[in-house]
């Protein structure tokens, strides 16, 4: 695979895992409880003394592909300068017109689907400016982006065990996004300096394998890390393992605790078993 | 050593799983846990030490000014297999990277050997010292780096660049005749026969060629080699403000050029040639033969700074000891030095037969904003001032625009 091709393919898997990350993290935790949308929802309540937010649950994937369309849109625009400013000016005379037409209640302004386009906007938010991050090699976006994945779809209700698979899927699915995009950022960067070298795509290649490889034992340590909490359960007396404080959250964080001191005790045995055998050497 | 990324993930990972419980939030808490996992997992991949060799090969050690240098960095992995390795090979800001790149990011398996060349430009002359090359090893992700510095110095010398000088006689009217002196093919008045010219009015009749005359008819005289070996001392004026200009355009790096190319000619003329520097100190080669004391002159040019504000006046006690009537060329442009004009007339009281090369870099200082119009025409009316002392005092003097050949610029003032 040449360099260019695996940059590329870094660049759209980064993409497939940002949408993907998005799309679990409304599955875990739904739109209507987000604590994000619930503000929304309440501040345009409050501004238009109408409840326009009423369909939450159906939009996350009209806004997520609104998301990924006005990102594309934005890389294909700001290829092109004049381009850009004439869409950006025509944007923003649009959006101060449908805000004057919405307060001086003009009501043949299609108001319903202007509601929703603002809704399918903010929901896609995160994959815009991902987006950007990604195929701009903009590591403020790709942060930004990343916390808005985090924080907008949070709730208080909160998630259980039931949702482990979704939940593991974000995990991957985010942390991928996370990788692929700073890796593309970084290794496009030397790419521009190594056009030269024969072994830069071999870096490269390493690269792709071994996060593959990491991620994949990454996950499976934390299932594992998940599951040694039941272990635990089925080890210690029945007092212990079926009390409150055990099966709650706190409970799995304690064993999740546990089971990363006995990888760290083994990690240290390891580098002090290395350590001696390089002061013999 | 942990990357800004590693720490960011860390702090987020503590944060993640230590604020989730509050909110009875299972997803944040195992990403938490992930993010935690996969700096700890990631610990591990490619973190060890290596043991890699680097040596670095050259095609010559000296070279002359705007000359490729061809560099061979020659990596060999000891060690373990090294997934991401960074070399950067230390170069002095004077040299300049010409094709290839001194920088490269590699992968070597065990026991690999990789070469990486690259060509160097070097457009100054000096004598450069190329450090150490650093390596430095990433984690795939970019979590943890580890940076080493390999010993492998080597110094490379950067000798002024010659001009062929052809056709300009710069010898003395008074060519010292010693023992065994090789006559060098010129025409003069030696006993040895150079060769025949048709008769000129005012040649000697004791040279006409009868021989030929009785042949064809015309009169032709006879030319014979000239014996003109001579010791000739150049002065090199090394003050602070020869280095005005730029890195590579300035007098001093002209002067080296011209006394190089000068120490060139002289010495393959047969002569023999001496070479005084002054700036912070003076520093006088005394006058030899050979390639071996041509290479001497050129390293000490090479090694020469622009240091210091010693007036002319102080090479004069070491011009005594030069053999009287021979020449003299200095090359300097003469600027901010009082003692210039009571030298001048020292050295040319003296007898010694006097030239002055003057590098003119004033043109390209005010085109390159160096310098100020009203400093350009003061600076030139000096140096013009400067030029027309010394030819009254009887020496050859020239203002030279290092932009045109130093021969050409030579001839013009010997005509």
């Amino acid at each position: 695979m040449r360099t260019n091709t695996s940059l590329s393919f870094m660049q759209a898997i980064a993409t497939f895992a940002l949408m993907s990350c998005l799309g679990l993290a409304y599955v875990i935790n739904p739109i209507e409880d987000s604590l994000f949308f619930k503000a929304i929802d309440t501040m345009v309540e409050g501004l238009y003394q109408k409840e326009v937010l009423s369909e939450l649950n159906n939009s996350v994937v009209a806004g997520m592909l609104l998301g990924l369309f006005v990102g594309t849109s934005y890389i294909f625009l700001s290829m092109n300068k004049k381009m850009y400013d004439y869409s950006t000016l025509f944007i923003l005379v649009s959006i101060i017109l449908i805000f004057v037409a919405s307060f001086s209640g003009y009501d043949s302004f299609p108001y319903y689907i202007t509601q929703q386009l603002f809704l399918w906007f903010w929901i896609g938010i995160p994959i815009t400016i991902g987006i950007t991050g990604i195929w701009k090699n903009s590591i403020g976006n790709q942060v930004i982006s990343a916390f808005l994945v985090i924080v907008m779809p949070i709730g208080l209700e909160g998630n259980t065990n039931d949702q482990i698979y979704p939940i593991l899927g974000f995990v991957f699915s985010f942390i991928l996004y996370l990788e692929l995009s700073y890796g593309h950022t970084r290794y496009s960067r030397l790419a521009r300096v190594m056009y030269f070298s024969k072994e830069f795509e071999t870096v490269l290649n390493w690269f792709l394998t071994t996060l593959t490889l990491t991620l994949a034992l990454t996950i499976g340590l934390t299932s594992v890390a998940f599951l040694f909490h039941d272990f635990l359960g089925d080890i210690l007396p029945y007092s212990f393992s079926n009390s409150i404080e055990f099966n709650t959250i706190y409970g799995q964080a304690l064993s999740i605790l546990v089971f990363f001191m006995i990888w760290a005790v083994l990690q240290t045995l390891f580098s002090r078993g290395y350590l001696a055998r390089q002061v013999e050497d | 050593m942990w990357t800004r990324k590693a720490v960011v993930y860390v702090g987020l990972g503590t944060t993640l799983v230590l604020f989730s419980p509050f909110i009875d939030n299972l997803q944040l808490f195992l990403l938490g846990t992930t993010i935690l996992g996969f700096v700890a997992v990631h610990s591990l991949v490619n973190t060890r030490p290596i043991d890699v060799k680097i040596t670095r090969g050259f095609d010559a050690e000296q070279v002359f000014e705007n000359s490729p240098v061809s560099i061979d960095l020659i990596i060999k992995n000891k060690g373990r297999s090294v997934g991401f390795l960074e070399v950067y090979d230390n170069l002095p800001s004077e040299v300049e990277v010409d094709n290839g790149s001194n920088h490269t990011i590699i992968r070597l398996q065990k026991d690999e050997l990789v070469i990486n060349k690259y060509h160097l430009n070097c457009r100054l002359r000096g004598q450069f010292r190329l450090g150490n090359p650093s390596l430095r090893i990433y984690n795939p992700s970019f979590l943890f780096y580890y940076e080493a510095e390999i010993e492998s110095k080597s110094s490379l010398v950067v000798l002024p660049q010659m001009e062929q000088i052809d056709g300009v006689d710069l010898s003395t009217d008074f060519p010292k005749m010693y023992q065994g002196a090789m006559p060098i093919r010129r025409i003069g008045t030696s006993g040895e026969f150079y060769g025949i010219r048709e008769y000129a009015p005012g040649d000697d009749f004791k040279n006409i060629n009868w021989r030929v005359f009785g042949k064809t008819r015309k009169l032709m005289v006879n030319q014979f080699e000239r014996e003109d070996i001579s010791d000739i001392m150049l002065v090199l004026d090394a003050r602070e403000i020869t280095g005005t200009g730029t890195v590579l355009q300035n007098p001093l790096n002209y002067s080296c050029r011209a006394i190089a190319s000068l120490v060139n000619y002289f010495l393959r003329s047969r002569n023999r040639v001496g070479l005084t520097i002054y700036g912070e100190t003076v520093k006088v080669i005394s006058p030899d033969t050979g390639e071996r004391h041509l290479y001497g002159i050129l390293t000490a040019l090479a090694e020469i700074k622009a240091k210091g504000s010693l007036g002319l006046h102080t090479i004069l006690g070491d011009l005594r000891n030069f053999t009287p009537r021979s020449p003299v060329m200095v090359v300097s442009t003469l600027e901010n030095d009082p003692t210039s004009t009571e030298a001048l007339r020292e050295i040319t009281a003296r007898g010694f037969k006097l030239t002055i090369i003057a590098p003119d870099t004033l043109n390209y200082d005010r085109d390159s904003r160096i310098i100020s119009p009203t400093v350009y025409f003061t600076a030139s009316a000096s140096l013009d001032n400067k030029i027309t002392e010394a030819r009254s005092l009887g020496a050859r003097a020239m203002r030279w625009d290092p932009d045109t050949v130093l021969s050409t610029s030579l001839a013009e003032v010997i005509r």
